[in-house]
């Protein structure tokens, strides 16, 4: 009796054991289990399909469908996965299957793995899926070992959707992890200065080595050269060129409904010559867009209108449309941009008016956590009323990018491009051609949560088929910014 | 077992449908009380065809243990409601969290405490908590894409009863948006329209 009873309670607990026949057949019930089984199998559902075909082969031992059904599912064993959704997940996760792998570490969250549910949170976060990511990593947080990665991102939801108080209180709390602490630190600051209204104020000083574009051989004429060239200010070269220079801009952004949305924004410029004010400059633009973006990818389209002061007189309006797109693919982000301007210069610089289009794509790279680089690539027709004054460019431009620390970054740039002109230049008595370098090195510091102190060098050198409109130029300036998200 | 699945066995038990089905609900109510889901589920679907109208929450409620929100969903026969007795509604509105369907989990706990036991009451007023943090903000646009893209998913897999829940949810999620983002879409597909 006692093995009997042994043997009852083993095969109870494996549910492929051998199937003990009812005392009376019921066919017509062991149907109905037997269609359940069959509707648990379609669904996936392997323990409970077993548990109905069982059931039906007890009640009819003429179901030879349920009987093979149970010996084929009891074959199978426990699919590939299944008893390990972690492992699962992750597999999934590094060849690059972000919604399978968020569905298997779902399903080990389920069961109280926490580490999936970080995982998975950053899998949904990758996704776009914020709500779902949202609740996970609130699940994950709550585990010691995983708080601080966790909080780092529910801040970078936050931040996406528009909550930079809350990002960056998150970004603050993560920071206690040695392995995000840079980013958050960065990140964090970059939340306090971000938020539905961003204003901005900035003031540098600096020496620009040839305010009028002078050439090497220390000919009058400015860059324009020939008929359209300027030269007015009698300079006797480069040398003479020179001066000290102050810039003051503010700026203004608002986005009532957080990054992705319509945007109003605003700037107001000035630059001021310590000598040379016959070069100074005021410009002002506004401009309303809309950016629709979503996790890697995005569209933003503006609309801008630009007033331009040249040594105090009027000098130029435009109209600009914008229309950009960018889109994400692991650590690459490739992205577009076309611009048209039309541009109506005042009475003494008519003959540049016409309309000035140029379109660009450009691939970043993140090759580092905090480290990027990019290569672009642009094109610009510049359709001016008079041909001396049209010209198409193009040519690529390298950037390099570093946060070295939390309040330290760097940036260094270089880019090529070629000019050329759609009319032969009676003046000049050809038809003439240009290939410019430019470069920068960026530095900043942050001093505050507002604050930031800038360094740059620029330079630029053309080489041009008229020697006159051959140029070069450096421009060493220091600054600082203060910037305010509200 | 916890308490709120002793109170649905006794529920099972008051209720349990006509000849036939009977012993299939009970056997169903037998099972869930000893946590042996996936007997309970098969003891639940076979009264289900043998008419047992009552079935198809116990069934939801059983798939709820199992971890199968989406399949309890259609089980139950939606989201709507409150209009069911507390206990069912409570777990309607687990399967309905489960699936991210979080509005709709609200609303549903919201109606679940004054009319349950204590232990109940505690258990949806911790995981409205749990919803309260899920929703703080304004949703953004890529959640109420991703509600419609369900929306249209389920649609396309025949199942209307999920389709129509997830696009009351991205309408649900939208007029909480100032700009109520895709908010026609999603009340198109709310009516069983494709969105």
């Amino acid at each position: 009796m006692i093995p009997a009873l042994l043997a009852l309670v083993l095969a109870a607990g494996d549910p492929c054991a051998p199937v003990d026949v009812a005392a009376s057949s019921d066919p017509a019930t062991a149907t109905l289990y037997r269609r359940a089984g069959e509707a648990e199998r379609a669904a996936g559902s392997r323990e409970t399909a077993i548990v109905a075909f069982r059931e039906a082969a007890a009640l009819d031992p003429a179901d030879v469908v349920s009987r093979q059904a149970l010996g084929a599912l009891c074959a199978e064993g426990v699919p590939p996965g299944a008893p390990d959704a972690f492992a699962e997940g992750q597999r999934r996760m590094s060849a690059g299957d972000l919604k399978g792998a968020a569905e298997s570490f779902a399903g080990a969250r389920r069961a109280g793995d926490r580490s999936a549910a970080l995982l998975e949170g950053v899998c949904r976060y990758r996704l776009g899926d914020d709500v779902a990511a949202q609740a996970a990593l609130g699940e994950a947080e709550a585990a010691p070992e995983h708080r601080d990665l966790a909080r780092f991102y529910l801040g970078l939801l936050a931040l996406r959707g528009g909550r930079s108080a809350q990002a960056s209180a998150l970004f603050d709390a993560s920071a206690a992890s040695p392995g995000v602490a840079t980013m958050a630190a960065t990140l964090s600051r970059l939340a306090r200065r971000d938020g539905s209204l961003v204003i901005g104020f900035e003031a540098r000083t600096g020496v620009d080595t040839n305010v009028s574009l002078a050439s090497h051989g220390g000919s009058t004429s400015a860059s324009g050269g020939g008929m359209m060239g300027g030269g007015s200010m009698g300079s006797s070269g480069a040398f003479m060129n020179g001066d000290g220079l102050y810039d003051l801009a503010l700026s203004a952004l608002w986005r009532p409904l957080g990054p992705s949305g319509p945007y109003l924004r605003g700037i107001g410029s000035v630059r001021r010559y310590f000598k040379l004010d016959g070069y100074d400059l005021a410009a002002g633009e506004a401009a309303a867009g809309w950016q629709w973006a979503r996790a890697g990818h995005g569209l933003l389209g503006e609309y801008a209108f630009g007033d331009q002061r040249f040594g105090g007189a009027p000098y130029l309006t435009a109209h600009r449309l914008l229309g950009t797109g960018w889109v994400g693919t692991g650590d690459w982000t490739w992205s577009a941009a076309y611009v048209a301007r039309l541009e109506d210069y005042a009475t003494a610089y008519q003959p540049f008016t016409g309309v000035v289009q140029r379109a660009e794509v450009k691939a970043a790279w993140t090759f580092q956590p905090q480290a990027w680089a990019a290569l672009r690539y642009g094109y610009t027709h510049d359709a001016a009323h008079v041909g001396i004054a049209s010209y198409d460019e193009q040519g690529p431009r390298v950037e390099l990018h570093a946060v070295f620390t939390p309040t330290f970054r760097a940036g260094l740039e270089a880019g090529l491009a070629w000019r050329q002109y759609a009319a032969f230049d009676a003046t000049l008595g050809l038809k003439r051609s240009d290939a410019a370098l430019d470069g920068a090195l960026l530095f900043e510091w942050d001093l505050g949560t507002a604050w930031t102190l800038r360094a740059a060098l620029e330079g630029r050198e053309v080489r041009s088929s008229a020697p006159s409109a051959s140029y070069s130029k450096l421009l060493p300036t220091l600054g600082i910014a203060w910037t305010k998200g509200l | 077992m916890s308490p709120s699945g002793l109170v649905l066995c006794a529920s099972l038990i008051l209720v349990a449908g006509g000849p036939g089905a009977d012993e299939h609900v009970l056997a169903g109510a037998h099972a869930f009380r000893e946590a042996r889901y996936a007997e309970a589920l098969v003891e639940f679907r076979v009264a289900q065809a043998l008419g047992s109208r009552e079935s198809g929450d116990y069934a939801g409620a059983t798939l709820v243990k199992l971890e199968r929100p989406l399949e309890a969903i259609e089980a139950f026969g939606g989201l709507d409601g409150p209009d069911r007795d507390a206990l069912t509604d409570y777990y309607r509105a687990v399967a309905a969290h489960d699936a991210r369907l979080y509005l709709a989990a609200d609303r549903l706990l919201a109606a679940v405490g004054d009319r349950s036991g204590p232990k109940i009451a505690e258990q949806a007023a911790q995981l409205r908590e749990r919803i309260a943090a899920a929703l703080a903000g304004a949703p953004a646009p890529a959640a109420i894409d991703w509600y419609l893209a369900q929306c249209a998913e389920e649609r396309d897999l025949g199942r209307a009863i999920l389709s129509r829940a997830y696009c009351r949810e991205a309408a649900a999620q939208a007029l909480r948006r100032s700009d109520h983002y895709r908010l026609a879409e999603a009340q198109a597909g709310a009516t069983g329209a494709r969105p």
